[in-house]
């Protein structure tokens, strides 16, 4: 940054660029307001929420887990459809929000409502996906939400390939506080670290209406746009003091960007702690996602030799073909990195060994001492180990 | 105990690339430049464990079983010898005392004596704020076992069988794999990766006594802490105040996704990474001031850059346009107009023609992920206000860029970013940049340079001469 020393800190200057931050600062939550308030900026209601507990499963699979609906199905017509009694008046209310989570990228999800005043017809309006959760729906404007609302109901198109999880629905008055602090929840989710996280920060929620980063670009851009606006006219705003300012509204928006992202990093220490915390390698193992998987590996490395020897993996999900060839090292091991796909038979050798976790589709005829795979593959092989779900084989 | 056999092992090698890079500048410069104590450590970092790596190859060649004494005893030898030879070399010339000078100023701005007021409070409370990410990151490092997914498919795996083996035995694809025999070659996710980062780790694993998960990553934390002492070292070079340059230390050190690639390590993108910015800062010093000891430097941090990851051949190549700028500035706007061309004419060839380069394939025509490079850059908090703040000083200063003390730096951006939207649009990464899932990690390679441009360009722009600041 700007050199400090050669920088004039005149302190009118200062104020003047500290007033033209906050004032751009307040523009912008005001314009941002002036479009995402629906209705009142200070409503009487207070934010309705109906949990899982309340909600009706009236078409497709699914049960109860703690806090939420677990949809595993649709019906047979490929539809679920998830039902709650109402009543409330529709403008105390101008958004729904339902808390889905796990939907698929091209789900087609539909909100259903019903009222007073037309009480045999049922409503209905798309609701947008985003990162497999669904979006709030600001129904201020639409001519059928009107009167008090009587039921409400989701309805969602999906194939469901990993369950769904519904964990209610709010009608919210969308006034100015609940909306800042919404925005203010957004941007402080606790983000833990995740398979994603190596490749993008998302910077707290999932989906946010808007992101803290842009939002603070925009501020610290107009704010500088207008200091160099008057140092066009103003004589007290040379370069230097433009210089100091421009410096100093950046690093004021990075500084807020890295408060929040030091605060996410702490939280992530107690987890991190509460799941590593004071264990050896080998705890920390047992205690890793992939658990089991390094109980079983552990296991077969006690059956295999202890020389090197040629190791096969097969599971259906590439996640743990990878950790059980990591745990499986320095054997000399051979696991596809993508897709289930085993090799041929073929190549598979007298004295190899084949180690097979959570994997469909391998069947082992033990009369004839024939392991078989897809496309007819088959091999002679020994059990060394078996658990459920998981076995070691020694190739004949 | 092992936990000491660790640091002491690595600090042992921070210390052989500190002495190194020192007997290769003694005697130095007196009074030592600003910044010279700090750069020297940071480089220091990168070039003993470069070094490292390449002995390790070198004892592997030989048939010599990797070992704490085959690996550490020569290492702190010559780490002795060159400090001692360094020593001795600078008493004469009164060099040796501009040397202390230097570490003893180092030490004392550390508590920000040189400050006074409102900069001095900054300045320990920046101090604070770093100290606080780092421990945060330490405690990640030592903690967590290998993590992300590449870490555990194709880097690490080549670490476990290497430290297990005592050697470095081939990795091989596949088919070659099916037809050898047992153990004479083995797989993994990426078997023709290159060997310097796996490498890292079994000399960890080698300090510890065995593979554990976590501590074989504490390289990654002090790679962040020598590119932090780097970074600063590099701004002090260009006149920058001590509490800018620290800020500038803190810009780069706070990148989150930087951070990430610290608290989950494994992967080569952070070495990548500083690596390449400090190869770029050696050569352009040198192209400065025509310092053996910097020229030394920038060859072996390039050839470090080829052998951490494949993409380095590729990024090594970006540095070039700059680098020639540097060594002849009056000729930097035709570099710049040749280097233009160069990159159309390359970029028209390769989008026309099938081929495979560095594991990428061209040939797929112009798709540039727009939305999902804006949501990378400008939405997701990757990069705070990086990329912004590169746009806004590009718009800002763009009179200035081409100045002679800033066209080298300037230029080698400028094909970094074309690099980069080169393998954006142009290649099959497009739909990795689609799905977030590769445009941060290779944007990373470059983000220390480009906070380094972004500060160098301000600071030019603060004090270019101008009757008022609206006068670009």
């Amino acid at each position: 940054m700007a050199s400090a020393t050669a920088m004039s800190f005149d302190r009118a200057v200062m104020r003047k660029g500290a007033l033209i931050f906050a004032g751009t600062l307040l523009a912008c939550v005001i314009a941002y307001l002036v479009h995402a308030v629906p209705g009142a900026w200070f409503p009487h209601a207070s934010r309705a929420t109906w949990n899982a507990h309340a909600l009706a499963l009236t078409r497709g699979t699914g049960f109860l887990q703690e806090d939420a609906l677990v949809i595993t199905a649709p019906d047979p017509k490929g539809i679920v459809l998830i039902s709650v009694v109402t009543d409330f008046r529709s403008s105390d209310y101008p958004a729904i929000a339902w808390d889905v989570s796990n939907l698929g990228e091209h789900a087609d999800v539909q909100l259903l409502w019903r009222s007073d005043s037309r009480p045999d017809r049922l409503n209905s309006t798309a609701i947008g996906v985003e990162a497999g959760r669904t979006l709030p729906q600001t129904l201020a404007k639409n001519p059928a939400w009107i009167g008090r609302i009587v039921g409400l109901a989701l309805a969602i198109r999906d194939p469901i390939a990993q369950p769904v999880r519904v964990r209610g629905v709010v009608a919210k008055p969308m006034g100015m506080f609940e909306i800042l602090g919404d925005r203010l929840t957004e941007w402080l989710a606790f983000e833990p670290w995740n398979g994603a996280s190596i490749n993008t920060v998302t910077g707290g929620a999932d989906v946010q209406d808007v992101p803290l980063p842009a939002l603070l670009a925009t501020i610290v851009a107009i704010s500088s746009a207008l200091v160099l606006l008057a140092s066009r006219w103003q004589p007290s705003f040379r370069r230097p003091a433009v210089a100091a300012l421009l410096c100093g509204f950046f690093l004021a928006g990075w500084f807020v960007l890295d408060l929040r992202w030091t605060w996410n990093l702490l939280r992530q220490e107690p987890a991190t702690a509460a799941q590593y915390w004071g264990k050896d390698a080998r705890a920390k193992h047992l205690a890793g996602d992939d658990g089991p998987l390094y109980a079983f590996v552990e296991k077969a490395r006690d059956v295999l030799p202890k020389s090197p020897v040629r190791v096969f993996v097969a599971a259906d999900a590439d996640y743990f073909r990878g950790r059980a060839a990591y745990h499986l090292y320095p054997h000399d091991v051979y696991f596809s990195p993508r897709g289930t796909a085993l090799p041929p038979a073929g190549v598979m050798r007298p004295g190899d060994w084949l180690l097979i976790f959570l994997r469909k589709g391998i069947q082992y005829d033990a009369a004839q001492g024939k392991i078989r795979w897809e496309g007819n593959e088959t091999v002679s092989g020994v059990p060394r180990l078996v658990e459920p779900g998981a076995a070691l084989f020694q190739i004949r | 105990m092992e936990i000491v056999a660790l640091w002491t092992g690595w600090l042992l090698v921070w210390a052989l690339g500190v002495a190194v890079i020192a007997l290769m500048r003694s005697p130095p410069a007196t009074p030592v430049d600003a910044g010279e104590v700090p750069f020297l450590i940071g480089c220091g970092w990168f070039l003993g464990q470069f070094v490292l790596t390449l002995w390790m190859r070198l004892l592997s060649a030989a048939g010599v079983p990797f070992g704490v004494m085959t690996i550490g005893a020569p290492v702190a030898a010559v780490a002795l010898v060159a400090g001692w030879i360094g020593a001795r070399r600078s008493r004469g010339t009164g060099g040796i005392a501009g040397l202390l000078d230097g570490v003893q100023s180092a030490v004392r701005s550390l508590g920000g004596s040189s400050l006074g007021g409102l900069r001095r409070m900054a300045w320990l409370a920046l101090l604070g704020w770093i100290a606080l990410r780092l421990a945060i990151l330490l405690f990640e490092v030592t903690i967590r076992p290998l993590y992300p997914w590449d870490a555990w498919t194709q880097w690490a795996t080549k670490a476990r069988v290497w430290y297990a083996m005592g050697t470095m035995v081939p990795f091989a694809g596949a088919p070659e794999w099916f037809a050898l025999p047992t153990g004479a070659a083995y797989f993994d996710a990426a078997p023709h990766y290159p060997a310097t980062i796996p490498l890292t780790q079994v000399w960890s694993a080698t300090l510890l006594g065995q593979f554990d998960d976590a501590l074989v990553n504490l390289p990654w934390w002090l790679t962040a802490l020598a590119l932090a002492f780097a970074i600063y070292g590099s701004l002090r070079f260009r006149r920058m105040t001590p509490l800018a340059a620290l800020a500038g230390a803190w810009i780069v050190l706070s990148l989150p996704i930087l951070d990430v690639h610290v608290a989950l390590a494994g992967y080569a993108d952070l070495a990548m990474a500083a690596y390449l910015t400090l190869a770029a800062v050696a050569w352009l010093r040198y192209a400065d001031q025509r310092s053996p000891a910097d020229l030394a430097l920038a060859v072996l941090l390039s050839v470090a850059c080829v052998l951490i990851k494949n993409p380095g051949k590729a990024w090594i190549l970006t540095l070039v346009p700059g680098v020639a700028a540097a060594f002849l500035p009056r000729y930097r706007l035709a570099f710049a107009a040749l280097f233009v061309a160069a990159a159309a004419i390359v970029a028209f060839v390769l989008a026309q023609t099938s081929l495979t380069i560095l594991g990428y394939r061209t040939g797929t025509g112009f798709r540039m992920p727009w939305r999902s490079l804006a949501e990378a850059y400008f939405a997701f908090a990757n990069w705070h206000l990086l990329l912004c703040g590169v746009v806004a000083v590009g718009l800002l200063a763009w009179r200035r860029l081409l100045h002679p003390t800033l066209a080298p730096l300037t230029i080698t951006i400028a094909a970094g970013l074309v690099f980069l939207a080169f393998g954006f649009a142009f290649t099959n990464a497009g739909a990795w940049v689609e799905d977030q899932a590769t445009v941060n990690r290779a944007t990373l390679h470059l983000a220390p340079l480009l906070a380094l441009w972004m500060i160098l360009a301000f600071h030019d722009w603060s004090h270019a001469p101008s009757a008022s600041a609206g006068d670009n």
